[in-house]
């Protein structure tokens, strides 16, 4: 509903199920004012990352608030990029963040949905690798 | 700086995992206090879910709330009252 207010989550997984979990998560623990959107697995549904897809989901989060990308492993990650350099000058709005994708993603969605700015959700995700859970 | 504190125990059965947690620090960010919390010898960020949930405190378990900062004393009440009314 306050999509134009907060900033949003992009989860990108090799797995559409990760992704689907997380965004799951993410939503319980943040609330329903964050959007989250995810681009996971293969062209076919299967395990991988789709550069097409990938890139469909950016352009679109160019749109909104700002939007923090979360990616699980190297390919996903490199998906982003490659769309990101694609997008140009339009992706100042998006940040790619160094984080661990569920405990970056929960830390992200809970600071987007006190309505926060793009570099403070960044920050809190890039921040989840100092939280010790033990 | 003002500072407020206030001690107050988690309903039974009610651990401070994800869901409380959140509700918590988008509670917590409405103040511009500095907010901590101590638990089980371990102290948080008030405003950070994952140190939050680092603290692992369980139903029953007694939470320090401490704020430093203008709205101090609003933030120790409200907040306290959050963690009393969590489900």
């Amino acid at each position: 509903m306050s999509t134009e207010q907060h900033v949003a989550l992009v989860i990108v997984s090799h797995s559409t199920s990760i992704a689907a979990g997380v965004a799951e998560l993410v939503g319980q623990v943040a609330g329903p004012d964050v959007p989250i959107v995810t681009a996971a697995g293969g062209p076919d549904g299967s395990l991988g990352t789709d550069g097409g897809r990938v890139a469909e989901v950016l352009r679109e989060a160019v749109n909104g608030n700002g939007a923090v990308v979360l990616a699980d492993l190297g390919s996903a990650v490199l998906s982003v990029r490659a769309a990101l350099k694609e997008l140009g000058s339009a992706v100042d709005s998006i940040v790619l963040v160094d984080a661990p994708l569920v405990e970056g993603a929960v830390a992200a969605g809970v600071m987007a949905s006190t309505g926060a700015p793009l570099a403070d959700v960044a920050t809190a995700a890039e921040a989840a690798w100092n939280a010790r859970k033990l | 700086m003002p500072e407020s504190s206030e001690l107050v125990r988690l309903p039974d059965g009610v651990a401070l995992h994800a869901r409380p947690a959140g509700e918590f620090v988008r509670a917590a960010a409405t103040f511009a206090a500095a907010i901590e919390i101590k638990a089980n010898g371990r102290q948080a960020n008030g405003k950070s879910i994952l140190e939050i949930l680092g603290l692992g405190a369980d139903g029953g378990a007694e939470l320090r709330i401490t704020a430093s900062g203008d709205d101090a004393a609003r933030a120790v009440t409200e907040l306290a009252g959050l963690v009393q009314r969590l489900a």
